[in-house]
């Protein structure tokens, strides 16, 4: 933020009454200026500590990085974590698509409805929903007891699997993938449609050729916005799911929680963020960061 | 054929949030769904108790007081990027959506670290300062995107008319924008009412929220207080998007 330019004059006393009386140049950074401290001095000074731990405790080396890739029981959780970040994406695609599609294409009730549960869900917190997948999938959850009306005998072992973490996940995750598919396919002119059923394009062929290529930047931006939180997912995977398919964060958690080792868990920690921001970049070339948020 | 998957996705999201609700009027011990009996005996448990109720005031307190921080820095902030051009604006952008690109446990592991060290660990105070960063990207989004469709031809009008800049501040500018910014304010008090993976790390013993309670509840005991507590919350969320459909204002986006 070296160097401000060109402040419109007669206008730095509107924008920020307290600026008045100092040159037009100094207005923009009296607004900018605590903002900018503030994540400084508590956002990026405790993310570079953990950046410093990484390499400096508990002696200055790599030795932790030369760790994570090379001891077979963290190669796994780096490569189970990947896994499970890719399946969420995947199943969020594709039970979010035909979501956002009802909404976006009709105005109706059901559309509302729909909207309404997605909002609701996407407001619920974390904790709640994981709570609600343990009652559920739990012992004396309604799921055992169908299995057990209907006289299967004993039920599988629902909970602390695989199978139950990935769905908290996916419950957890897909609202996202709905609202930016559907504030992109909102935007879609349906008189696009109409114009190539017009030309002779059956349904199936005019959702192929028009309507899916108009759609992939929701598709993108809701994939990797998925990808990316669940690289970092810790609650749900810790309360759904087995101790063997470990995540990153929870390999973070137990380093800490467990053995209070802090060179190793910042290590770990800076391996997760990196990936991320390697996800980020690449988006961000192609498609600008904003986008994402939008 | 669509309109079916989508209802049932529809129903998959919501169903598993709403069978809570009979679980807290429940008398069973631990989880069970269906409930054998039904009370309101855990409603009693829970407003009776401290356990539950100090972490729920924790949890308003340090809402809105990592809201108001996160306020404080980001309405100068986007009159700031929205309205001049500056060297350095792209970088400026990045350092806001900062919080947005780091992943929460890695942000719970350095104010862990960083907390500690400035003996702030596991208070009040240092949950709202890290609540506060972390709501920054949010409310930094929705606050630009209304200051960006303002018509300053109003402040125009404002000041040719013979308002001062001050005056035109406070009498025109402000409450256009007054909207936007309680949208961004209301999101900033939601991140942190929600925000679970820091205040684990963060919020101890004194300091902690709610989330944190019930983390600790699900993973130690199997406490159904649990039950009516994420059910006020639900009615909580209910209520506040039924309200937005009713005022037909776009229901809750991504932020």
């Amino acid at each position: 933020m070296a160097g401000v330019v060109a402040a419109p004059a007669g206008q730095a006393g509107l924008a920020a009454a307290p600026a008045r009386g100092l040159p037009a140049d100094s207005t923009p950074w009296l607004l900018l200026a605590p903002a900018t401290l503030a994540l400084v001095i508590l956002f990026l000074l405790p993310i570079g500590y953990v950046l410093l731990l990484s390499v400096t405790d508990p002696a200055v080396s790599i030795a932790h990085y030369r760790r994570i890739f090379s001891v077979p029981l963290y190669t796994r959780v780096l490569f189970n974590t990947f896994t499970t970040a890719l399946t969420v994406t995947g199943v969020c695609l594709l039970l979010g698509y035909p979501v956002a599609y009802v909404m976006a294409r009709r105005s109706d009730w059901v559309s509302t409805a729909l909207l309404i549960c997605v909002a609701v869900c996407f407001w619920t917190g974390f904790i709640v929903r994981t709570y609600a997948w343990l009652v559920i999938l739990g012992n004396k959850g309604p799921v055992v007891a169908v299995y057990q009306a209907f006289g299967f005998g004993a039920p599988p072992r629902l909970l602390f699997t695989t199978f139950s973490s990935i769905l908290g996940m996916v419950h957890i995750l897909l609202p996202y993938m709905v609202l930016a598919l559907y504030s992109v396919m909102k935007k879609i002119d349906p008189n696009l449609l109409r114009a190539s059923a017009s030309l002779g394009a059956r349904p199936a062929a005019s959702f192929r050729a028009v309507y899916l290529p108009l759609t992939l930047p929701g598709v993108v931006n809701g994939s990797i916005l998925v990808f990316t939180i669940c690289l970092g997912f810790f609650i749900t995977p810790i309360l759904l799911g087995t101790p063997k398919d470990m995540m990153i964060s929870q390999l973070i958690n137990q380093q800490i929680e467990e053995l209070l080792a802090w060179g190793f868990a910042s290590a770990v920690a800076v391996v997760l963020l990196v990936a991320t921001s390697i996800v980020l970049a690449v988006y961000n070339r192609f498609a600008g960061l904003d986008r994402l948020w939008g | 054929m669509i309109l079916a998957i989508a209802v049932l996705v529809a129903l998959f999201l919501i169903a598993p949030i709403l069978i809570i609700i009979p679980m807290s009027f429940s008398t069973a011990v631990s989880f069970q769904f269906p409930p054998p009996g039904y009370s309101l005996g855990y409603y009693r448990a829970y407003f009776a108790s401290h356990d539950w109720l100090d972490p729920t005031v924790n949890s308003f307190i340090i809402a809105t007081a990592s809201m108001i921080v996160t306020m404080l820095l980001v309405v100068p902030a986007s009159f700031g990027y929205v309205r001049y051009r500056f060297r350095g604006k792209a970088l400026f952008n990045l350092l806001m959506m900062s919080p947005l690109i780091v992943p929460h446990v890695v942000a719970a592991l350095a104010y862990y670290g960083y907390l500690s060290s400035i003996k702030l660990n596991g208070t009040l105070a240092g949950v709202v300062l890290a609540h506060g960063m972390l709501a920054v990207p949010v409310a930094f989004l929705v606050v630009c995107a209304t200051l960006k469709g303002f018509d300053r031809n109003l402040e125009r009008a404002a000041m040719s008319a013979g308002a001062g800049p001050l005056r035109t501040f406070f009498y025109v500018t402000l409450p256009v924008l007054r909207p936007g910014m309680m949208v961004g304010a209301l999101f900033a008090f939601l991140a942190s009412f929600n925000e679970a993976v820091v205040a684990i790390f963060i919020s101890g013993r004194d300091a902690a929220t709610l989330p944190k309670k019930m983390y600790e509840s699900i993973r130690l005991e199997s406490d159904p207080i649990i039950a009516v507590v994420s059910s006020l919350l639900i009615s909580a969320v209910l209520f506040g998007v039924l309200l937005s459909v009713v005022l037909r204002r776009k229901p809750a986006n991504v932020p």
